[in-house]
């Protein structure tokens, strides 16, 4: 195990001097817009760069998850997936175009998922720089659908439908540098929409306000009793409604999301929430539906699995404090079809989900080096023979 | 008008996009290139334009064998970046320090020939945001791959349908629709066949840019056109399609006084060819009117229209590169293969 681990701080120094090959990739795939569900150009300029690579095999899925592989040097090892989704929280009428500076790069989506996105292209040629090989196959699958309504359908097509077994997995966030997440909570993610009619036969003397109705809702799910153990809690997450200033709101949405390390207590809360709406929707005499768009359930990589272990030796090797906490992200999927997976982040910066986002350069090669370490891990057998709690 | 030239002489950018093969070329040709980048305080931009085009056309392909950047004096922090970037950056005032010094994108272009090393300079502008290799490699392409062709601009942006899935642009911005056609088309129609005239991307060969004079200011792009097409002809020309380029937007007055500057650029290249006569001097002022408390008041802008001569004609130059006083075999073949 030492024997690649000593290797790492070196390695910090080469990828350094491709920074400008690194950043390049960051920037011309962050550079295009890729809102889930119109993921499709980002998707095409990803196969690009594999290609221009030199990656074995450059394909995608049924579901078009854009997936380079690197050929392993034995066969009968299963492959090592290194996943990074491409969507964006960001439309495509936002201004993509980055700035970069002498140890920063600024704009929309830099820190969600871009640099992810760019590393994940670029270790083909950091492998090669490196010199690096592998037993294992390594898969590189940038999956579209993730965020939000997207539900992380990317991931759970890939996985479905992989027909071989899966060594481990590494996902890669852009921020930030130092998280550990070994472990997802469960998770159902709603949206409310509360429509009133605007016909003028309606029966109301009075039209209630859609935006007031949905804060009655919140107020309600303010009201619920969440129990510390299991780890419980709702976030209210997004709202939109209305259309002018002095006119009643006759539509409005809620977004939010259930979250906690217990399955059953993430669907008493939601059965709660549910009685909340009906009841508001009875009492006020409005339509609400209540949607799910995601349901994830809780799943764990003990701390003392050896993934989890080599990779916090591979974190300290390289002077990083491990950060842990739950990630409801591909880490979920792959976990919960027993797949050993971590999710790690390559650098630090601000304003994470702002359209000025931005990232520090420097620390993104230590956290380049950070990936590499664990794909070695992972080749090195840490996660052959272990099943998942 | 005979228009085959659209059709011979118009290029797409994906038509370059083999790049081991420009790189073949290029070196079986035993080319030098020089990438040169005109600057004023374009500390937003510069970075990404040299960590672009030096990770992909001087690492991953042997392409381009430097970049320079030639600044007007910025006050952020622009050459700083630049040059943790790795570019060469020089001050326009340092270089060729005897001479009176002007400030402008014609001089910095002009004072970039004496710095660059190419035997073919590639000059983009350094506030493209949506930069991406294409820009300079698709210049490059029929400079590298096409013996007649000696100098190459980019068109882009405005896309019309032509046919099954392809696009092509129309035509240029605001000045270019309302003031530089209309004189082309007056004067030189062949000319209109140069979709964007004022596109701030082109590539030539150094025989080409050395031969002729750099007015300092906006009129460089016009005044480069009517000066190649009346030494050498329209056919050692190409356009090549870039598709997409986002520019930092000006307001109609900055375009005005741009305007004025092209025309002061078109009328002296009218003159010096003896095709119009002016009887009285023209004006070098463009006065624009602002109403401030309810008067109003001119603001009136000096535009000399000052240029440089030909680079070949300064001593420093020709020692520098060893220019033998008689035209180069280049100039020559140039003039053969207009002929």
């Amino acid at each position: 195990m030492a024997d690649y681990l000593d290797k790492l701080p070196g390695f910090v120094d080469t990828i350094r001097s491709m920074k400008e090959t690194i950043i390049t990739n960051i920037v011309l795939i962050g550079q295009i817009p890729a809102p889930t569900f119109n993921e499709k150009r980002r998707t095409s300029l990803f196969m690009e760069r594999l290609a221009e690579f030199q990656v074995d095999e450059c394909t995608t899925d049924g579901y078009r998850n854009p997936i380079g592989i690197i050929k392993g040097t034995r066969e009968s090892k299963p492959p090592i997936f290194v996943v990074a989704h491409l969507d964006t929280i960001w439309g495509k009428d936002i201004d993509h175009y980055y700035t970069i500076q002498e140890n920063s790069i600024t704009g929309a989506g830099i820190m969600d998922n871009s640099v992810g996105v760019g590393i994940l292209v670029s270790l083909p040629e950091i492998f090669r720089k490196l010199n690096l090989s592998f037993e294992s196959d390594i898969v590189l699958a940038g999956v579209i659908q993730s965020l939000g309504k997207g539900n992380l359908r990317g991931i759970r097509h890939l996985l479905k439908t992989w027909a071989s077994p899966i060594r481990g997995a590494v996902c890669i966030e852009s921020a930030p540098l130092g998280r550990l997440n070994y472990y997802a909570d469960g998770m159902i993610r709603c949206e409310v929409d509360c429509n009133i009619s605007t016909d003028s036969g309606s029966d109301h003397k009075f039209k209630p306000n859609a935006i007031l109705v949905l804060n009655e809702v919140i107020n309600q799910i303010l009201k619920l009793r969440l129990p510390q153990k299991p780890r419980s809690r709702v976030i209210i997450g997004k709202t939109s409604g209305g259309h002018m200033h002095g006119v009643i709101a006759y539509d409005a949405t809620l977004g939010f999301e259930i979250q906690s390390n217990s399955d059953k207590m993430v669907r008493s809360i939601f059965n709660s929430i549910k009685d909340i709406i009906e009841g508001t929707s009875h009492e006020y005499e409005v339509d609400l539906k209540l949607k799910t768009l995601s349901n994830i359930h809780a799943t764990k990589l003990t701390f003392n699995h050896p993934l989890v272990k080599s990779t916090v030796a591979v974190m300290k090797k390289l002077d990083l404090t491990p950060i842990s906490g739950p990630s409801e992200s591909e880490l979920s999927i792959l976990l919960s079809r027993n797949i050993p997976a971590v999710t790690l982040g390559i650098t630090r910066g601000d304003n994470y989900h702002q359209q000025n986002a931005t990232v520090e350069i420097e620390p993104i090669f230590k956290g380049i080096a950070q990936i590499i370490g664990v794909i070695m891990a992972i080749d090195n057998g840490v996660c052959d023979e272990h099943q998942l709690d | 008008m005979n228009i085959s030239w659209i059709e011979k002489n118009t290029f797409h950018y994906s038509e370059f996009s083999d790049l081991h093969r420009l790189a073949d070329e290029k070196q079986r040709k035993n080319l030098k290139i020089s990438l040169c980048l005109p600057t004023l305080n374009e500390e937003k931009t510069i970075a990404k334009e040299i960590l672009i085009m030096k990770s992909e056309l001087m690492t991953r392909y042997p392409i381009l064998d430097e970049i320079v950047v030639v600044d007007s004096g910025s006050t952020d922090k622009t050459r700083e970046i630049a040059r943790a970037y790795g570019a060469d950056v020089f001050e326009a005032d340092h270089i060729l320090p005897d001479l009176e010094k002007f400030k402008g994108k014609g001089e910095n272009l002009w004072k970039a020939l004496y710095i660059a090393k190419g035997d073919i300079i590639v000059y983009l502008d350094a506030d493209i945001k949506n930069i991406h290799h294409r820009f300079a490699y698709a210049l490059l392409g029929p400079l590298i791959l096409y013996d007649n062709i000696k100098y190459v601009k980019a068109f882009y942006d405005r896309p019309i349908a032509i046919g099954k899935n392809k696009i092509r642009p129309t035509g240029g911005g605001r000045v270019t629709e309302l003031v530089i056609r209309p004189l082309f088309s007056l004067f030189f129609p062949e000319l209109t066949q140069i979709l964007q005239p004022l596109s701030g991307e082109y590539a030539g060969y150094r025989e080409l840019f050395e031969a002729i004079p750099f007015p300092i200011g906006y009129g460089i792009e016009t005044s480069l056109i009517l000066d190649i097409y009346e030494k050498w002809g329209l056919d050692v020309m190409a356009q090549v399609d870039l598709d997409k380029r986002i520019h930092r937007n000006q307001d109609t007055r900055a375009l005005g006084r741009m305007s004025f500057a092209i025309l002061q650029t078109f009328i002296n290249r009218k003159k010096k060819l003896g095709l119009v006569d002016y009887k009285e001097k023209l004006y070098n002022e463009m006065i624009q009117f602002n109403l401030v408390k309810n008067k109003f008041k001119p603001d009136i802008y000096e535009i000399k229209g000052h240029e440089r001569p030909p680079m070949i004609e300064v001593p420093a130059y020709r020692e520098k590169f060893k220019k033998p006083d008689e035209l180069t075999p280049l100039h020559e073949s140039i003039v053969e293969a207009t002929l």
